[in-house]
């Protein structure tokens, strides 16, 4: 197998565009172009969730290859719900690693605001359980509800802890040009205050309105090179060491120890194994937070801390940038946004701007190795990647 | 009418399922359809719930309560819970119902009451 680089990255701003889908895409994948010095590539691989459902539009990755002038090169959209854009990097990584291809685009798109939010909310709904979950309505803040109650009762997870979550993410998310939130929030406001209960509404108890990521739109794109071509290119050396991807029961209700993200776990694990490397060695990481409570309990599957310790963690501010391991400086999904197939993609373009030292104000000083995970489902499809800084 | 909701027993190990899938996650037999469909217990615990604000656009009402319930024989299923206030642990007793409709299409599912 061979050794494959991030030689290129690109990303939109992520809130309501007025732009069409497969422009999204072609933005961000201009921009990844521009940033690698590429201008042809072997293949490409387009994350997207929705485009059939929310955009009328199916077989995506035609439209973004003509739109970039990249044809005759081969294309093909990859839709795996919320873990699309991990996905795709999978894709792109087994196209160079396997001799195949010498330079792959993975871009991820998503453009969900073209609809109200309770078709938005329905239309994520529909990766559930069709019999046993989603004809009684169960939404993905409904399921994180019920998993944020357990957690609580469990562990002793509180509302406080998630709205500290909320607060470091959204505020991080200042620090970050492209991220959707751009407002400063405090415990005071959303939890404490008088107005709390006005200004941070339940959605599904016991989460509120602050503890879920917003409805966006946004593409991101990477270019995956091979190390002969990376060194041609002269773009700093961004190696993506390790990929790890697992699977759950599709119901909920199956999982034997309900608290348990057991595709978390496995695939961080299968990363760091590949990789050659153990969670102590991770510098910065992009968690899958489209609920607060995520944040907490990936940070433990994933190993940072033991299992029900997590938010003690957050507690400390091991969490925050400055801490032992930052996670989410760039916004994460609560504050950068979640267009749901590009937010897999997004990740890696924080980490890739981690490493290479580009990350500003949000900078996590001198971070050579760098994780992201991309929770898909309600964590029964799982996409875990480790990239390592060389030179 | 009293309707049911079904488990799928594999025909060649027993293990219980529920939902439906087609090979038996326990012994992993790959003969088609080789489960015997039995009815699920309709009394149990409720393990934890939520009480939904905003709900996908078929829905008319302004919340709607949810949860996971660990039924007497030890299998889990979720339904839809109208419980005025849920405890996690609580006895509850299912009713197949309505629990969504579209168009005119009906969804019968289980709403689990205060037993
Ligand atoms: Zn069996």
């Amino acid at each position: 197998m061979r050794d494959v680089y991030v030689a290129g990255i690109g990303i939109t701003t992520f809130t309501r565009l007025e732009f069409a889908l497969s422009e999204i895409a072609s933005y961000a994948s201009m921009m990844a172009l521009k940033d690698a010095g590429v201008s042809e590539v072997d293949d490409v691989y387009v994350a997207n969730m929705g485009a059939p459902r929310v955009n009328h539009q199916t077989a995506l990755a035609s439209a973004v290859v003509d739109s970039l002038s990249l044809t005759p090169a081969g294309a093909a959209a990859i839709e795996n719900g919320p873990a699309s854009g991990g996905s795709a990097i999978k894709a792109g990584f087994q196209a160079v690693a396997s001799g195949m291809s010498d330079v792959v685009l993975v871009a991820g798109v998503e453009r969900m605001r073209e609809v109200n939010n309770l078709e938005a909310t329905d239309f994520v709904a529909t990766l559930t359980h069709p019999i046993a979950e989603y004809i009684y309505g169960v939404t993905l803040p409904a399921h994180a509800a019920m998993f944020t109650r357990l957690y609580m009762e469990k562990y002793g997870v509180t509302e406080r802890h998630l709205a500290m979550v909320g607060v470091k993410n959204q505020n991080a998310a200042l620090n970050n040009e492209w991220a959707h939130l751009q407002q400063e929030i405090t415990l005071e406001g959303i939890l404490d205050s008088p107005e709390a209960m006005t200004n941070n509404p339940y959605v599904a108890e016991p989460l509120r309105f602050f503890d879920a990521c917003p409805v966006s739109d946004g593409g991101a794109a990477v270019i995956l090179v091979s190390k002969e071509k990376a060194l041609e290119l002269g773009r700093p050396l961004i190696r993506l060491s390790g990929i790890g991807q697992a699977t759950d029961t599709h119901a909920v209700h199956e999982r034997v120890e309900p608290t348990d993200l057991l595709a978390v776990r496995k695939a961080a694990a299968d990363a760091f194994e590949m990789a050659g490397l153990t969670p102590e060695d991770v510098d910065v990481a992009e968690l899958h937070d489209a609920f607060t409570i995520l944040e907490i309990a990936e940070s433990e599957e994933v190993g940072f801390f033991p299992k029900g310790e997590g938010h003690l963690a957050l507690e400390r501010g091991e969490t925050a940038l400055g801490g032992k391991i930052p996670i989410n400086v760039g916004g994460g999904l609560k504050g950068r946004g979640h267009p749901v197939g590009a937010t897999g993609v997004a990740q890696a373009w924080e980490i890739v701007t981690q490493l290479r030292g580009d990350g500003g104000a949000r900078q996590v000083e001198d971070a050579k190795v760098g994780f992201t995970c991309n929770f898909g489902g309600f964590g029964n499809n799982v996409v875990c990647l480790t990239f390592v800084r060389e030179g | 009418m009293n309707r049911e909701i079904y488990a799928y027993k594999c025909k060649r190990c027993g293990t219980m399922h529920y939902p439906f899938r087609m090979v038996c996650k326990e012994c992993k037999q790959n003969d088609f359809f080789e489960f015997d469909t039995v009815p699920l217990p309709k009394n149990g615990k409720l393990l934890t719930y939520t009480k939904v604000y905003n709900l996908p656009a078929q829905y008319e009402v302004a919340t709607l309560g949810l949860g996971i319930v660990e039924l007497e024989n030890g299998m889990r299923m979720l339904g839809q819970i109208e419980i005025d206030n849920p405890k996690m642990g609580m006895p509850v007793k299912g009713n197949v119902e309505v629990v969504r409709q579209e168009d005119y299409d009906d969804f019968y599912g289980m709403v689990f009451r205060d037993a």
